[in-house]
């Protein structure tokens, strides 16, 4: 599987009076992982939502493979066939077993009961809760609910994955599990991965880290490398001229 | 999805059971007054036939058939019609029987067609001594009569010469006296209910009907079950009581069901938000919350046919009519109870379901 080539060009965003994103532009290369940080109320869940189709920019344009994502496609289907969403607050649906909750968006796909049944359990597995296929999110663990939410995100095959604040809730040892789990999974299957974080040790493991400040790109660079030296920054200016990743 | 529906309607068990209550309710007062109806139509059969006749001629514009007055001497006139094979007067006693006020007491000419069919199963025929009466086998087993006992009619207890069988629920539940002797007893001398007419063999029934209203100006002719219902205003005020009942129902049980869904959607934004997020369509999320509200309607809905099932019997054993009526349980009775139940799921969803697709994703999931 190939991940999905992202372009944000000069994006714009406001809720209101208040301005969430200005001009931002982004380009992310297929299979690439970037952690994107930034202070609290910078914009970076703003930006995931708009790659994501689920928000629509006021400004600028979010392009997908070289296609505009909001202009002629059917978004809820380019969610279900493109996009994997990981949410800080798992949000699954409490009355649903694990597998249940895995199994919701192939229903939206509309897959055969028996092929879903058998896609969630596969996917359980995977995440290491084949065993817990059937407890509901009140049963599990906070780090068990973020890999029913990983493995439901995954359903579909997305090519891409957008990871909100994904170990925001967890402690440092879950985080580590749950943050080893998604990276694994990105180089295994190929596809994008995009991770909106806090959390230092997501920007250690990614191609790249951007971080946003007032809704705009502060800096956009190659990540810390394991040998401590300082990482490749460039200005906002450069952003999307040039692949920094060499993909 | 629809384990989905199901768990979510299991989530507020209390809200899902008053609201679909609210709707058996409804349901089940809409079949128990089908089934009435129902029931009265078939009694309605039993009175257009009474005797083996092919119509009835009644007073035109009464209230209830059993109210027409007529002149006995329009009987002669009538049997001189070419159409017309035989005519035999009817007077109809109503509440006139102690002991079982459903039962209705016929003045009926002893030579004529009606008198003549009846069998008899115990005892005789009435002879020349005056006082005596004929009591149907359903009467004669509610009252435990036999020949030879005593039944009191419109006041006067008179001696029982017989038992007959009819064939006809109402005969049969009721008692066949002399017409001279029914208008004796109601002071209505020279008078008669109705005439129970037979015609000719391949005579059009309607075109006969036609005819004699022609020919009798102020009657009324009755050969099928539904006149007799039309021409009766509290068989029309029952129909009419209906359709009230259908209306009202449907009205509370959408308020019902749009304000139970509205209040799901409220504290499941969050959850829908992310069935769109993981790529359900807004006709698919629509489609669950109309689902619910459907799937909530038809549980109120089978109760309420269950009820009104039972409720029927009820009904009639309240209002004191189980002599003239049995609630008549048909199927398309019930499918109609069943259509007004999906009916109120359906239009009590559209709104609540048409709001979901108004939602984006992002703000359903962060519940604004």
């Amino acid at each position: 599987m190939r991940g999905a080539e992202v372009v944000v060009e000069g994006v714009g965003k406001a809720f209101g009076r208040i301005s969430a994103l200005r001009e931002v532009s982004l380009k992310v290369a297929p299979g690439e992982a970037i952690a994107i940080t930034g202070p609290s109320g910078s914009g970076k869940s703003t930006l995931l939502a708009l790659i994501g189709g689920l928000e629509q920019p006021d400004s600028g344009e979010v392009l997908i493979d070289g296609r505009p994502l909001w202009h002629g496609r059917d978004l809820a289907r380019e969610r279900r066939e493109l996009v994997g969403f990981v949410f800080q607050s798992h949000l699954l649906l409490g009355t649903l077993s694990a597998r249940a909750n895995v199994e919701v968006p192939l229903i939206g796909a509309g897959m055969h009961r028996a092929q879903r049944r058998a896609r969630a359990l596969e996917l359980l597995d995977r995440v290491g809760l084949d065993e817990r296929a059937e407890h509901v999110p009140a049963q599990l663990s906070g780090g068990e609910r973020q890999r029913v939410a990983v493995a439901r995100a995954l359903a579909n095959e997305p090519r891409l994955l957008l990871a909100d604040e994904p170990t925001g809730a967890l402690d440092s040892a879950t985080s580590e599990r749950v943050l080893d789990l998604l990276f694994e999974l990105r180089d295994r299957l190929g596809m994008t991965m995009l991770v909106v974080s806090y959390d230092s040790a997501i920007g250690a493991r990614a191609d790249r880290t951007v971080t946003l400040v007032d809704g705009q790109i502060r800096s956009d660079g190659t990540s810390a490398p394991a040998d401590g030296s300082p990482p490749s920054i460039s200005r906002a200016s450069d952003v999307g001229t040039q692949d920094r990743t060499g993909r | 999805m629809l384990s989905i529906i199901v768990t979510n309607l299991r989530r507020r068990p209390t809200r899902t059971v008053f609201t679909a209550a609210g709707i058996a309710v409804g349901v089940a007062t809409i079949v128990a007054l089908l089934a009435f109806t129902q029931g009265l139509r078939e009694t309605a059969a039993g009175l257009v036939h009474l005797g083996g006749s092919d119509l009835g001629v009644f007073q035109a514009n009464v209230s209830d058939p059993t109210a027409s007055v007529l002149p006995q001497s329009m009987v002669g006139r009538l049997k001189q019609s070419a159409q017309v094979t035989e005519a035999t007067p009817l007077l109809l006693m109503v509440e006139a029987v102690k002991g079982e006020s459903a039962a209705i007491a016929f003045g009926a000419d002893p030579e004529g067609f009606f008198s003549k069919s009846l069998v008899i199963v115990a005892g005789g025929r009435p002879g020349s001594q005056a006082g005596e009466v004929l009591v149907g086998d359903r009467l004669a087993a509610r009252l435990k009569l036999r020949p030879g006992d005593r039944l009191g009619v419109q006041g006067r207890q008179l001696r029982v010469a017989g038992v007959y069988h009819a064939g006809i629920y109402f005969e049969d539940s009721g008692a066949v006296l002399s017409l001279g002797l029914a208008q004796s007893l109601t002071g209505r001398a020279g008078e008669e209910t109705a005439v129970a007419v037979k015609l000719a063999p391949g005579t059009s029934t309607r075109a006969a009907a036609s005819a004699i209203e022609r020919d009798f100006p102020g009657t009324q002719t009755i050969s099928e079950p539904d006149q007799a219902l039309r021409a009766g205003a509290n068989a029309t005020l029952i129909s009419k009581a209906i359709l009230v009942i259908v209306v009202i129902a449907i009205i509370v049980g959408v308020i019902g069901v749009t304000n139970t869904m509205a209040m799901a959607i409220a504290e499941r934004q969050a959850e829908l938000g992310l069935l769109s997020t993981v790529g359900w369509s807004p006709v698919r999320v629509a489609t669950l919350i109309l689902g619910e509200g459907i799937a909530v309607s038809v549980i109120g809905a089978g109760a309420g046919l269950l009820v009104g099932v039972i409720g029927g019997d009820l009904l009639v054993k309240a209002l004191g009519v189980s002599g003239y009526v049995t609630p008549s349980v048909t199927a398309w009775g019930l499918g109609r109870g069943l259509l007004v139940g999906v009916a109120i799921g359906v239009l009590g969803g559209i709104y609540p379901a048409w709001r979901v697709t108004r939602m984006t994703p992002l703000k359903a999931l962060a519940g604004t």
